[in-house]
């Protein structure tokens, strides 16, 4: 996998690390609950939501199983995140209503000190599992690479990157973010 | 069934073809606009749809820009027949089935790259971009048996051919020529795909997802069905733009559907349209630059038609939409199923900051997380399971809009009718699929559409 991070892994204190697992435990819920906008809240002026997709390649293939500039789920800025999120609110978003019933579970958080005083490297896994009216049931499982700034007594997300396992999506559509 | 004892082994061997479903003209009443529910439900039909449509037909493989090199490769379907593209030395390209002929087993699990060989995991069968078996692992075992390696090479494909950087292959020796093939829908592929003299360009990779859905659903709503985008696509187009779809059906007079063996577009000539639904303002500017060279060399109606509102289907299962610049095969996976399969295209000439844009713009709209294509998917997965009742599956369905809608007094290519709020290119469609199911070869298929332009052009 390309793209990895080349900072040294420099531990935080249990209370930044209490904090941090605080943040996304938070903003899971969030989405479970389709809190859109206090999501969209969390994100810093300059987020970069990436969500490549995979591509099976060679081992010895030099390109790799994604890059930015090839396909993606997401590759966001805050107006590409606040137009999603429009389209989620609007009464004709016929695909969300009745409404799909989310569940994001996240696990296996690591805290690193950042390249930036007041930024932190947060690493995660995850399991999204999507049920819509009577039997679309979508799972997905991954892992994720945030980096977070601090503000104020909470965190902005600035960057997220989110790797899945699959490289067919095997569903119809992706109504939420991971 | 093996080769007869003492024939030369057949490269690409076919079974007979098998009898025809009984009553298929019983299926639909185009002129009524009727249609039965069977063709997106039966397990009969779909497996008919692999010989008769899906092994016969041509079938988008991959864009010239894919595979430049000598080697490079793309992995992809024929129907569910798994297929190498392959670039050769020599610079052209040939296409065989994924699988060793010795035991079936995949040769490339890698979905592109570069290769110098395909070798076989099972018993190490190394096979050259060119497909000949060039050797073995304990390859002295083979030549006490006396086998032929010159016998044993990858199946290849029928044909391979390409029009304006898209790459098409048939698994039928006798299917007419690609030219033939796409017929007039050649004039109208033009103004995307040959509306910059540098010609098309795919860019970003493949993303690729599953809809249990009928592949028909998706195809036929590509072809002709700019309908349902001002219902169904009301919140994506407020997301994008802030404000509804553009009611096309008060404007007929400026917009068509033509069709030509079955392929379809229906556009109007709004020039940017579909691409403003991307809300990037520089790729409008950029087409509006665009459009008088376009004029030039095209002529006015299809320099307008460069990113206007529009959506093409090519028979039977890939689709794109000009402005929007997406380019997608569903493939099928049984009658309840399709494996889509999307790319972005752009003039290869255009800035790089405008294929971003073009990029970002797929992802946006046209993609499992796309603001459109999110609605879609739904609306083709319940349309087709819907069938599974027993009576349901009885009730007959509607496709009657646009009757006497042809205009006969055209010098345009294909069949031409007024207006893209129209269900003439679905009729032509499944016209198509009919006679395609009907015919026992392709010199039974009925040559119905009369091409204005000539073959070799």
């Amino acid at each position: 996998m390309n793209a990895k991070t080349a900072l040294p892994e420099i531990g935080v204190d249990a209370e930044t690390q209490r904090r941090v697992e605080q943040f996304l435990y938070r903003e899971a819920r969030l989405l479970d609950n389709e809190r859109w906008d206090d999501w969209l809240a969390l994100m810093a002026e300059d987020i970069h939501y990436w969500m490549p997709t995979m591509e099976n390649r060679r081992r010895a293939d030099k390109n790799g199983t994604y890059a930015v500039d090839r396909g993606a789920l997401y590759n966001d800025n805050l107006l590409d995140l606040t137009r999603r999120v429009t389209r989620f609110k609007q009464p004709t978003a016929w695909a969300e209503d009745p409404a799909t019933r989310h569940a994001h579970v996240v696990a296996g958080i690591e805290v690193y000190q950042g390249e930036a005083p007041g930024e932190f490297i947060v690493h995660s896994t995850f399991v999204n599992y999507r049920s819509r009216v009577e039997k679309d049931n979508d799972l997905l499982v991954g892992r994720r690479e945030d980096v977070l700034r601090a503000e104020g007594d909470s965190f902005r997300l600035a960057r997220r990157k989110i790797i899945i396992t699959q490289s067919v999506l095997m569903a119809k559509n992706l109504n939420t973010f991971l | 069934m093996c080769n007869t004892q003492g024939d030369t082994p057949i490269r690409l061997k076919r079974r007979p073809i098998a009898q025809s479903i009984e009553n298929l003209d019983q299926l639909m009443n185009l002129e009524k606009g009727r249609m039965s529910r069977d063709l997106f439900w039966d397990r009969d039909i779909y497996e008919q749809e692999l010989e008769r449509i899906f092994a016969r037909c041509w079938l988008f493989v991959g864009h010239e820009s894919q595979i430049p090199k000598a080697g490079d490769y793309v992995s992809t379907y024929l129907g569910e027949d798994n297929v190498l593209i392959v670039r050769q030395k020599d610079g052209s390209v040939k296409g065989f089935l994924n699988t060793c002929p010795h035991r079936g087993n995949k040769v490339c699990f890698a979905d592109l790259g570069n290769a110098r060989q395909f070798v076989c995991n099972y018993h190490g069968w190394a096979f050259g971009i060119d497909g000949a078996l060039k050797g073995m692992h304990a390859s002295e075992t083979y030549e006490a048996a006396g086998m032929d390696k010159s016998e044993h090479g990858l199946h290849p494909v029928a044909h391979v051919d390409s029009y304006r950087g898209l790459i098409f292959a048939t698994l039928d020796p006798e299917a007419p020529s690609l030219a033939e093939y796409l017929g007039d829908m050649r004039y109208y592929l033009d103004a995307v795909f040959n509306m910059d003299e540098g010609g098309t360009e795919f860019i970003g990779g493949c993303v690729k997802s599953v809809i249990q859905c009928n592949w028909k659903y998706a195809s036929e709503n590509f072809v002709g069905d700019i309908l349902h985008a001002g219902w169904t696509h009301d919140s994506g187009a407020k997301a994008m733009v802030g404000g509804p779809v553009a009611e096309v059906h008060k404007t007929p007079e400026q917009s068509y559907h033509v069709n030509f063996n079955g392929h379809g577009w229906e556009f109007n000539q709004d020039i940017v349209g579909n691409c403003a639904t991307l809300g990037e303002k520089d790729l409008l500017k950029y087409l509006y630059v665009l459009q008088p060279k376009v004029a030039e060399r095209l002529g006015e109606l299809r320099s307008k038609m460069i990113g206007a509102i529009s959506s093409c289907t090519l028979f039977p299962n890939t689709s794109f939409l000009p402005g929007q610049n997406t380019f997608r095969t569903w493939h099928p996976r049984g009658p309840g199923q399709i494996e889509l399969h999307t790319w972005t295209f752009v003039n290869k000439s255009a800035p790089q900051e405008i294929k971003d844009k073009w990029r970002k713009g797929t992802m946006m709209t046209f993609s499992p997380s796309g603001v459109f294509e999110m609605d879609d998917g739904e609306n083709w997965e319940y349309s087709t399971r819907s069938n599974a009742g027993f009576v349901t599956r009885q009730q007959d369905l509607y496709l009657g809009l646009g009757h006497d809608t042809r205009v006969e007094d055209t010098d345009l290519p294909g069949n031409v009718f007024q207006g893209q709020i129209n269900e003439a290119n679905q009729r032509a469609f499944y016209q198509r699929w009919l006679d395609l199911m009907k015919a026992d070869s392709w010199k039974t298929v009925p040559q119905r559409d009369v091409p204005k332009m000539k073959e070799g052009v």
